[in-house]
């Protein structure tokens, strides 16, 4: 991988090549994407083995369903953001899941976090967490767990104790910040 | 236009694009964007923004997993992905079910095998036949060389008699002595040689002519001498005799010779009337 030159394609070239299955495809995707769709799932999976292993599983998703990806609907990379974070999300409820992390004791979590660090995190992530830390408390929190945490915004306004109008206000608000800073 | 600002306010295309809205909500959204363009520039606007989030907040994954991903995309083809999908998995009906090609060829080998069986079998028959026949041939053959050599050595033997019984007639120590018939054998003949110097008796099986005797029964020559009968050894037909000319017992002197037929080993007097050739000196 280090010796190979990354691919970038447009997305069109990408949508196609996906449906007719060319393995370019996924190369240019993984290239592209795996990053982005890593950093997603291990905000709500947290175990970079089990991360791993979810990130695995969402390509060969995207590979497998990739014909069943409709452009008039959205962007790819939120179509496939999006089937990172039902993955994730669905380990993070499974009861073998749950079960696992009821077990783990405190030994392990140190060994655990130990092993966090071996990930390269991107330079650029820090700055971009400030800048979600610089956004108002309130929209901060529901941000975090409705894009973070797996949480659904309708769990999320319970647990906030928030009507589910003013969680889809602050998800808009944060987001509008969001888009200041990159559009 | 009111209306479609306030649909954007509300926050609804933020939840869909995170996915966070039901099937019949994200339907309807995709209808509100295929309607006002507005609706849809607000969509895109939001994935890219949240598509720029995403790969800022990127983490990298290791050379490691890169390649142990990609390896199963690239390895061979889609079959090897498709593999590890939540797909049922075919189990064949029965184990073999992939070895139909097989079983198709093992078919033929079957039909080759019984067909080569076939042929076998019938040129098997063919040869035992032919063998068969070859046996009897052999077997008719050495029936017709015995017979040959039956004829040989009868042939030989009469020979050797004819010689010695005209070697006989040439020479002046014997004198031949013609034994006839009797009333019971009218044509039985015989010629009995007896040697003038030595006294010796000889018979040729090639100058005898006899009622054939039965198995228990065989011949007994007599002199007479003095009128009384004096046994001078038994014969049997030719049919048992290793020789032509065969010797009996010297006698000195005799009147008469006769051959009675006797039970085996002979007698000690002459059955009479069993006598069946006679000859005086």
């Amino acid at each position: 991988m280090a010796t190979t030159k990354k691919i970038s394609l447009s997305e069109e070239d990408l949508v196609n090549a996906l449906k007719r299955q060319d393995t370019i495809a996924i190369k240019a995707l993984y290239d592209m994407y795996s990053g982005a769709l890593l950093g997603v799932i291990s905000r709500i999976v947290i175990q970079t083995e089990v991360a791993e292993d979810l990130l695995q599983e969402t390509f060969v998703k995207i590979w497998n369903s990739g014909s069943s990806y409709d452009s008039s609907k959205g962007r790819l990379f939120t179509w496939m953001m999006n089937v990172a974070r039902n993955l994730a999300i669905d380990k993070l409820r499974s009861k073998d899941f749950k079960n696992s992390n009821k077990n783990q004791d405190i030994e392990n979590n140190v060994d655990f976090i130990d092993e966090q660090r071996k990930v390269n995190f991107n330079a650029d992530t820090l700055g971009i967490k400030d800048l979600v830390t610089n956004l108002k408390p309130d929209f901060k929190d529901v941000l975090d767990m409705v894009y973070f945490k797996g949480y659904t915004h309708v769990e999320a306004a319970e647990e906030l104790n928030l009507p589910l109008g003013t969680v889809k206000t602050r998800v808009r608000m944060a987001i509008l910040e969001l888009r200041k800073k990159f559009n | 236009m009111e209306e479609v600002k306030s649909y954007i306010e509300s926050g609804i295309l933020e939840l869909y694009v995170l996915g966070q809205l039901s099937a019949e909500e994200n339907i309807s959204v995709e209808a509100m964007a295929a309607q006002y363009p507005l609706v849809s520039a607000e969509i895109s606007a939001i994935e890219i923004a949240m598509e720029a989030y995403a790969l800022e907040n990127a983490i990298e994954p290791s050379d490691e997993l890169g390649d142990k991903i990609l390896a199963r995309f690239t390895s061979t083809n889609e079959t090897v992905v498709n593999k590890t999908q939540d797909e049922p998995k075919i189990i064949p009906l029965y184990e073999g079910a992939n070895d139909d090609r097989k079983i198709k060829t093992l078919s033929y080998a079957l039909v080759a095998c019984i067909a080569l069986l076939v042929v076998s079998v019938v040129s098997l028959y063919t040869l035992n036949n032919k063998l068969n026949t070859a046996h009897e041939q052999i077997a008719n053959l050495s029936t017709e060389k015995e017979q040959f050599v039956r004829t040989v050595s009868k042939l030989k033997f009469d020979n050797s008699g004819m010689e010695n019984r005209i070697a006989m007639t040439k020479s002046n120590e014997w004198s031949t002595v013609k034994l006839a018939g009797v009333k019971d054998s009218p044509n039985a003949e015989m010629l009995v040689y007896w040697n003038k110097t030595n006294k010796n008796i000889l018979i040729n099986y090639n100058a005898i002519d006899l009622p054939k005797t039965d198995k228990s029964h065989e011949y007994q020559l007599w002199a007479l001498v003095d009128g009384k009968p004096v046994s001078l050894g038994v014969f049997g037909g030719d049919e048992t005799a290793t020789a032509a000319i065969k010797q009996m017992d010297a006698i000195e002197k005799a009147q008469a010779f006769a051959v009675t037929i006797e039970p085996m080993g002979g007698s000690v007097n002459p059955t009479m009337d069993k006598m069946v050739v006679m000859g005086a000196i």
